[in-house]
């Protein structure tokens, strides 16, 4: 069974109505992770779940940007995967007529043990492209990575920054007509992300989807037609990217009166 | 694509390479011969030749046993890639099924030592012998469906899993021939798909050492049900291990 069904009479590219997912609790308190165990074996706690995303009910025309606003433990991880089919919903449903590409943390499924050139067929391949498609782009992939000098060395102790380039290549030359970022944990150099930032353009000029989740504003005012924003799970608003950034400023500014300026301390979690 | 990789990660990292799949099996078939023909002088046991009666069994066996022991460290070692992953999901259980066929495969020269040393040649019912790949494969994928996806939810099942397969060892007519089970336990025996599978296996070089049909027939529908259990199984488990990745 594929991982993302295609609903192909849909009249938007993507559409989620009031979806929700829970997901097992990150964070276990040490030491009691066997009493936990068997107090669930016993019956009297349920598995430990929460709520990442509830009742989320907005659809994403083709060819739009949007960007999903919110900070860490909002949902928007849960959102994108959900998008991409590699999370199921619980409730509601999601529905998408493009196959979505989901790009979250795409550098952590690099193998170390495998060459560069092995490591895009495999992350390529993860991604939905055939190993044909693979094996005709990896030059430009490797190129447009700037990893062209190691494409037959072990990716062994290569940067993060190495990684996190092979990543973006592998995911951009997938090309998929919609994409799911989230996009925190680029680093990259300036000339890279310039360049990534160009094609993002140019995809989008074509008429190519993204849902962006950022920790960066300039970011989603730079490239995102729209906004969603996220609190808690919730889908609070859908509105234009500015109006959705000093929301969530405002938001913010309620809810960590003693310290403004540190974005974790939103954080549920 | 995958299978072929972790092969290659496999014997390039040991000097011998290759040769340890044919070396393992062949010692260890070695040993038991000489544990149970030579030491305990069981004639009672199993057949004649007893050493390629063992390394026809032996092989399947350890097919068995890696696999499905692989099968319950699936999806923690798949980690991160099965968030971005838009295969099916049960191609990472198959991929680690393959893994485990294809050495299998490589390791079958063994049969043929045992089959030089003794001097003893297959009838034509050696033609069941894919059969049996068959088969096992079958029953293996199954199997493998049910224990990746129940390790998820209940992570104590790799131990379980182990114990069991322990057991499963003795029960399975490795070292034995069915014929060795008294006559009332026969039938009981029958319910363990094994039981056909390694029949099968044998079937070539022992044809008047055949099992019922009925106990074939048992068999098949054992692993049949077995492989849509198990899709049916891993099917409803799979948001549950999308999540826990």
């Amino acid at each position: 069974m594929a991982r993302q069904d295609l609903t192909r009479d849909l009249d938007a590219a993507l559409a989620f109505e009031s979806a929700g997912v829970r997901m097992p609790r990150r964070r276990r308190r040490r030491g009691d992770g066997r009493r936990q165990r068997l107090r669930r074996i016993a019956g009297e706690v349920r598995r430990d779940e929460v709520w990442r995303l509830r009742d989320a009910t907005f659809t994403v025309a083709e060819g739009e940007s949007v960007a999903i606003v919110g900070g860490k433990g909002s949902g928007r991880e849960a959102l994108l995967r959900l998008a991409a089919g590699t999370l199921v919903p619980d409730e509601g449903s999601v529905r998408r007529r493009l196959g979505v590409v989901p790009m979250i943390d795409v550098a952590r499924s690099l193998v170390r043990g495998y060459t560069v050139r092995q490591n895009i067929y495999l992350v390529g391949g993860l991604l939905g492209m055939t190993p044909d498609d693979a094996g005709r782009q990896i030059e430009s992939i490797a190129a447009f990575a700037g990893v062209e000098s190691i494409l037959d060395k072990y990716l062994g102790a290569a940067p993060p920054l190495v990684r996190q380039r092979l990543a973006w290549s592998i995911t951009m030359a997938t090309g998929s007509r919609a994409f799911a970022i989230e996009q925190t944990l680029i680093v990259g150099d300036r000339d890279f992300r310039q360049r990534c930032w160009t094609r993002v353009d140019e995809m989008r000029d074509d008429g190519v989807t993204f849902l962006l989740a950022s920790d960066s504003p300039k970011q989603f005012r730079r490239f995102c037609d729209r906004a969603i924003l996220l609190d808690n799970g919730h889908v609070v608003a859908q509105t234009s990217v500015p109006e959705a950034l000093s929301m969530l400023r405002e938001s913010r500014r309620r809810s960590s009166e003693p310290e403004p300026d540190d974005p974790d301390s939103t954080t549920d979690l | 694509m995958l299978v072929l990789r972790d092969l290659q990660k496999q014997y390039t990292k040991f000097r011998l390479g290759y040769l340890w799949t044919l070396l393992e099996p062949l010692g260890m078939s070695i040993v038991l011969w000489f544990v149970f023909s030579v030491l305990l002088g069981a004639r009672a046991l199993g057949l004649q030749p007893y050493l390629l009666f063992l390394s026809l069994a032996i092989l399947p066996w350890w097919w068995f046993t890696k696999g499905v022991a692989a099968s319950t460290r699936v999806f923690r070692r798949a980690g991160g890639q099965l968030r971005i992953s838009l295969l099916p999901t049960e191609l990472w259980v198959l991929r680690v099924l393959l893994v485990s066929m294809v050495e299998f495969l490589l390791s079958l020269p063994v049969v043929l030592i045992a089959m030089l040393v003794t001097g003893t040649w297959p009838g034509p019912l050696i033609l069941l012998f894919p059969v049996a790949i068959v088969l096992q494969f079958l029953l293996m994928y199954g199997l493998s469906l049910l224990i990746s996806a129940g390790s998820v939810v209940i992570p104590d099942l790799a131990r379980i899993v182990r114990i069991v397969l322990r057991a499963l060892f003795y029960l399975s007519p490795v070292l034995y021939s069915i014929s060795n089970i008294p006559q009332q336990l026969q039938g009981v025996a029958a319910l363990n798909p094994l039981v056909g599978v390694l029949g099968l296996y044998r079937i070539g070089f022992w044809p008047e050492e055949i099992e019922s049909a009925a106990g074939y027939g048992i068999s098949l529908a054992l692993c049949l049900v077995i492989l849509v259990v198990g899709i049916i199984v891993f099917r409803r488990i799979e948001p549950r291990i999308l999540k826990e990745a």
